[in-house]
């Protein structure tokens, strides 16, 4: 009875593994597809379409400007998120659990509507639509994850080491960037890797703010809805080898947070 | 880590250091950090205020800011203000919604479809998590994990173009069912309902896996052994033990997996066809034309959401109660 559920749920396990990577693998194979038409068999093979995408001027703008944009909106959201974090944990004040609900509520509100109420608070607040309210708003939706990320880290701070710190003489600023920063600091990598993720990811928000310049997922959804080419798998190929690699990046940094955190 | 190797390094060193030769010695000394943090933390008060203030500001002006916003754009007769006309209070967009089948019908559609896809990806994830929290030992059980999360960093429009060119006419379902001789002419999965539903599993499974599988981590084996040893078979045990005691992961996981679902706008428009229009596609399309329209797509953005949050607050009540004890 029971190998045989446990060969039943093997079984059910493998073919959602199946489930997960086939369609990635067949759009990665489709790529060197030798025709201009989406579709099985595969008679013929090629690589034009994949260094087809290192020449293309309008793919490689369109990835500068993703990567710019998940940069510099990471900066801002691991900045916030740390200080909010900070404030949030291990301290008890009036309105404190108010605060945090308004703190997560950006990333529990469903895509459309989050990337509405972006772009009419943008509008509100004088912002053009383009590359500053791109991001604008992933900085905002990505605080929330900083935050649930940076306060795990905090609560396993033993409250002993700053209060040496202190006794030793540091005063409060002084004692959280010799004692508090540096024990957090795995763990802002790990969450702007997240965040780097998150934003290069995005779609929903980057379609709704975005200006004449798409960013690379808008781009691929621009082109899907002419039609689909091989050309586009190519592209859409490029977008899943950094997504992964930066993935299995942010994996490995939480496994060792895991670790030492017991 | 890094804090243990900065004093290792500074009590190591050969030159006897003083507080004033480190570089946080001379930061502490300096004369004008010493009047900024003296005016900082004269009191906790203080302290407190000045740690307080940005993310209050911060959480107030761009968390909630956006929403209401939006709720009170919604209630406006127009926007934007023309200069010199009086901006009025009107429920008039909120009116429009219930007046034509156009724009209710894919409300409740996408509600329904959510709803389903939530239970579909409960369904299918459910033992893939048992397997792993049950079954795989320790060692193979974070890596066996972790491979299973690979795919889904990649992001939404891509995996979506997967699903494409999984189920188009030549997609490959369609090349293997005809290899093993089920059909002569392909099927149409692409454009329907069904085609949506895979995407969208696709998309959300991992956010119903993980609560899934730390609520079955959770659980000690012992519980299941003491139902065994009372007689309990196999089912009896997962129904009156496994269920009931990870029903705080379901229940979480099919709040974020609900939620996600109902705001897919792109997985919708690529999978779905005219029949299959979500509420999303409705609300976009009030924002593709400039201005005029922005007020009554804001006051429908307010109902998916206030839909959204009243079926996912309900649920969760439901799940509560029945983890207090209602189960037989």
């Amino acid at each position: 009875m029971t190998r045989g559920n446990r060969i039943l749920l093997s079984c059910i396990y493998w073919a959602f593994v199946l489930y997960v990577f086939v369609p990635l693998i067949l759009m990665v194979t489709m790529g060197f597809k030798d025709s201009k038409f989406i579709g099985f068999p595969i008679k013929s093979w090629t690589l034009d379409w994949y260094s087809g995408v290192f020449a293309n001027a309008e793919v490689l703008s369109a990835f500068t400007y993703s990567l710019v944009i998940a940069v510099l909106s990471t900066l801002i959201s691991v900045i916030v998120g740390t200080w909010i974090a900070v404030l949030l944990e291990g301290r008890k004040f009036w309105g404190r659990a108010l605060i945090f609900g308004i703190t997560v509520l950006p990333a529990l509100v469903p895509g459309i509507i989050s990337a509405i109420a972006f772009r009419i608070y943008a509008r509100y607040l004088g912002i053009e639509p383009g590359m500053g309210a791109i991001i604008w708003s992933h900085a905002v939706h990505n605080v929330p994850f900083v935050v649930l990320v940076l306060m795990a880290r905090l609560s396993t701070l033993p409250k002993s080491q700053t209060e040496a710190a202190r006794d030793l003489g540091a005063d409060p600023i002084i004692a959280f960037l010799r004692i508090t920063l540096p024990y957090l600091a795995p763990a802002i990598m790990g969450a702007s890797i997240f965040c780097l993720l998150l934003s290069f990811d995005d779609f929903v928000r980057s379609f709704f703010l975005g200006g004449y310049e798409p960013t690379l997922p808008v781009l691929i959804f621009a082109k899907l809805k002419s039609g689909m080419s091989p050309e586009i798998n190519a592209i859409a190929t490029v977008a899943l080898v950094i997504t992964a690699v930066l993935g299995i990046w942010a994996e490995r940094f939480t496994r060792r947070l895991n670790k030492e955190n017991g | 880590m890094t804090f243990e190797a900065s004093v290792r390094t500074e009590h190591g060193g050969t030159a006897p250091k003083t507080a004033d030769r480190t570089f946080w010695g001379r930061l502490a000394n300096w004369a004008p950090y010493r009047v900024l943090a003296g005016l900082a933390t004269a009191s906790p008060r203080r302290q407190f205020v000045i740690l307080a203030a940005l993310p209050l500001v911060w959480v107030l002006t761009q968390h909630l800011g956006p929403m209401l916003q939006m709720l009170r754009v919604s209630l406006t007769d127009a926007y934007p203000v023309a200069p010199n006309v009086q901006q009025s209070f009107t429920f008039e967009h909120y009116m429009k919604f219930f007046q034509d089948s156009l724009f209710w019908m894919p409300f409740f559609r996408t509600l329904t479809f959510a709803g389903v896809f939530t239970f579909c990806t409960l369904i299918l994830t459910y033992p893939v998590a048992y397997f792993l929290a049950r079954h795989v030992s320790q060692k193979n059980r974070m890596l066996m994990l972790l491979m299973l999360l690979i795919p889904f960093w990649v992001g939404e429009i891509v995996r979506t173009y997967a699903i494409m060119i999984l189920l188009g006419n030549t997609g490959a379902v369609n090349l293997l069912l005809k290899w093993l001789g089920f059909i002569d002419r392909p099927i149409p999965f692409m454009y329907t309902s069904f085609s949506m539903g895979v995407g969208i599993v696709y998309l959300t499974a991992l956010y119903m896996m993980l609560p899934l599988y730390s609520a079955l981590e959770k659980l000690p084996k012992s519980f299941n052994e003491a139902a065994a040893d009372l007689g309990a078979g196999a089912w009896t045990r997962f129904r009156r033990v496994t269920l009931p005691l990870t029903i705080e992961g379901i229940a979480s996981g099919c709040t974020l997996v609900f939620l996600i679902s109902t705001g897919f706008y792109a997985t919708p428009v690529l999978l779905g066809g005219p029949s299959t229009t979500v509420f999303a596609e409705t609300i976009a399309g009030f924002f593709h034309v400039a201005g005029d329209q922005w007020p009554t797509g804001a006051a429908f953005a307010t109902i998916m959401f206030l839909g959204a949050l009243l079926i996912t607050v309900t649920f969760q009540k439901i799940m509560n109660s029945l983890r207090k004890g209602d189960v037989r």
